[in-house]
């Protein structure tokens, strides 16, 4: 700009009307006083939930509930045993399932769908299918599924494949997040390096955001270890120990749901127990997520 | 401006080392200029328009200098807009040429083309011809790989790769050569030698490549370019994220490397420029408004808005 013309426009700014201190003040300190009063209720619930679950759950806690299997009402020697076995099976067989597919679309959205139409067809479906009822994934694997095999019967495997579905828009959308964090830098100095793509992808890229994806698995991981919905129309539930993951499988959740509705006393009894045991699993796992991201950023994943 | 702001005496004795070393046969025998090379070149110079701002390529080798890379009328596209406009360069083999201008006006972007990292993006385009020892990069069926091997280049930010200082630089070194351990090992310390970073991390090479300063990390990338045996070493804006100390250390290193790579830096720093190169550019907006020696460059310059930019008048 023109020397001249800009000290004109300088001079033109004449001064201006202070606004008062006092409304904004008070403004100021409504809205923290409103911040801190949302912030508390989520708090408030969640301590209550906590509390709740905790008090009426302990009593249930014994060796017997971790070592025996569901039992009718009325007997002794009534665990959960075989539900948690049935959990932890079907969880695991999701995770096998979801994360190797989940990484693969996230490193594809990532490095090489990145700004195309494909891949935002494909973020949108992912963010459709993170926000569809985990019910209706049940019953979609209901209908693909156990009534199409011959006979048509529950599954384990049927549970763990609905649970797989949940868990791969997660895992997808937060390993894509995560190699979007490395900076471009990182990729520009190993493709300098002649560095084949496919290797700067597994060599640095993961290396780089392998705390924050490790931590989105684990969440994701907590997250559907927790579902009901979903293993009402595929897994069911089961009295007995599995035997193979292709009948009828016990869980957690859905014992919590037949024993808390349930009339009798040891049966509700045993549902807060196994409540407990799925709260204490969640917030485990999400603590240990927290601990990783924590301990990866203090090593080698600084930026 | 003058040339003797911090390093004047260095650069006077810099001078005469560089020549020296002019007469030493060529390290590369593939790298002398082709026969058909220079007659090429001199063709463009009279194809470019009077009219155009642009002044012809001058001639490396009227002091004996071989090209090391020839550009020929290179414009660069980022999607519809246009930011290089017929660029015409040659860079001397073995020598520093800096490239200076504005914020904004193409130098990163020009020096992006020489080893085809752009098209990392696909909105960006590059036309023309860019001759590497006679082979046109910019061909369709180019080995990437290969040309990147044979050109290496720093950036801007220091970015080591999330490993330890040693892997660093044998993860480079590793992709490119077939190494026993003991060969690995001598080839990582050479490297971190030649960067002269040795010293300061000899005893710590087991640690993360992040947790050395930033100086050192820019040094630490020089070190993992430079392991690979490149050609050419594209530095762009190497110590715009560094301090003095740090920037002295890397220019001294950059006038130590010039004696066996050809090294082309672009730089936002006039002092930094006319203290490590032999050979200027100076670009506007897309364009190369003056090319020629950097003393004359920085003393004599021919172009108005050069002699405006050197001097700070800008605008």
């Amino acid at each position: 700009m023109d020397p001249k013309a800009l000290s004109w426009h300088i001079e033109q700014a004449g001064p201006m009307r202070p606004r008062g201190r006092r409304g904004r003040r008070l403004l100021n300190r409504g809205v923290c006083a409103f911040s801190i009063a949302s912030a508390a209720v989520g708090l408030l619930f969640l301590a209550w939930i906590l509390w709740t679950v905790m008090h009426r759950g302990a009593a249930a806690i014994n060796w017997t509930f971790f070592t025996h299997r569901l039992a009718p009402p009325g007997a002794e020697d009534g665990g959960v045993g075989n539900a948690i076995v049935g959990t932890l099976l079907m969880t695991l067989l999701a995770t096998l399932l979801a994360v190797p597919i989940g990484l693969l679309a996230g490193v594809w959205l990532s490095e090489f769908g990145r700004d195309s139409r494909l891949a935002g067809i494909v973020r949108m479906f992912c963010n459709v299918l993170m926000g569809t009822p985990s019910i209706l994934i049940g019953l979609f694997i209901y209908t693909v599924i156990v009534i199409q095999t011959r006979p048509p019967h529950f599954s384990g495997y049927a549970g763990a494949i609905a649970l797989a579905i949940l868990m791969l828009p997660l895992v997808a959308r937060t390993a894509e997040e995560m190699l979007r964090l490395v900076p471009n830098e990182l990729r520009e100095s190993a493709m300098a390096l002649a560095m084949p793509r496919w290797r700067v992808t597994l060599t640095i890229l993961f290396r780089s955001a392998k705390a924050g994806i490790i931590t989105g698995i684990v969440l994701a991981v907590a997250r559907v270890s927790g579902e009901t919905a979903p293993l009402m129309f595929t897994a069911l539930n089961s009295n007995y120990w599995p035997d193979t993951m292709n009948e009828q499988m016990s869980n957690l959740t859905m014992t919590v749901y037949q024993y808390a509705k349930s009339p009798y006393p040891d049966w509700q009894q045993q549902a807060w127990g196994a409540a407990l045991l799925i709260t204490a699993g969640v917030l485990v796992t999400t603590l240990g997520a927290r601990l990783i991201l924590l301990t990866g950023r203090g090593r080698g994943a600084r930026r | 401006m003058t040339r003797t702001i911090i390093n004047g005496e260095r650069m006077d004795t810099a001078r005469p080392r560089i020549s020296e070393s002019t007469p030493k046969p060529g390290r590369n025998p593939a790298a002398d200029p082709a026969p058909d090379d220079a007659p090429a070149r001199r063709q463009v110079s009279p194809a470019v328009p009077v009219v155009r701002t642009q002044s012809p390529a001058p001639d490396p080798s009227a002091d004996g200098v071989p090209p090391r890379i020839v550009v020929q009328n290179l414009s660069f596209f980022y999607g519809a807009t246009q930011a290089l406009f017929d660029n015409n360069l040659s860079i001397a083999t073995n020598r520093v040429t800096a490239i200076i201008g504005p914020s904004g006006c193409g130098k990163s972007t020009h020096l992006r083309v020489y080893n085809r990292i752009f098209e990392l993006y696909r909105d960006q385009r590059a036309t023309g011809t860019v001759l590497l020892d006679g082979q046109n990069i910019l061909a369709p069926g180019v080995d990437l790989l290969e040309l990147r091997k044979r050109v290496g280049m720093i950036f801007q930010k220091p970015s080591p790769f999330p490993m330890s200082v040693l892997d660093n630089i044998a993860s480079g070194l590793r992709l490119h050569y077939r190494l026993s351990r003991s060969e690995l090992s001598d080839r990582c310390e050479d490297a971190l030698r030649r960067a002269a970073i040795w010293d300061e991390v000899k005893d710590k090479l087991r640690a993360p490549g992040t947790s050395l300063s930033g100086g050192q990390q820019q040094r630490l990338c020089i070190a993992r370019a430079i392991a690979i045996e490149p050609e050419v070493l594209l530095m762009d804006e190497p110590c715009s994220a560094i301090d003095p100390v740090a920037t002295a250390k890397i220019e001294e290193l950059i006038e130590q490397l010039a004696r066996r790579y050809t090294i082309v830096l672009v730089t936002h720093n006039m002092q930094q420029a006319s203290r490590v190169s032999n050979y200027t550019a100076f670009f506007f907006k897309g364009r190369i408004v003056e090319f020629g020696e950097t003393t004359q460059i920085f003393t004599n310059p021919v172009e108005k808005q050069t002699e405006d930019y050197i001097t700070g008048r800008f605008g």
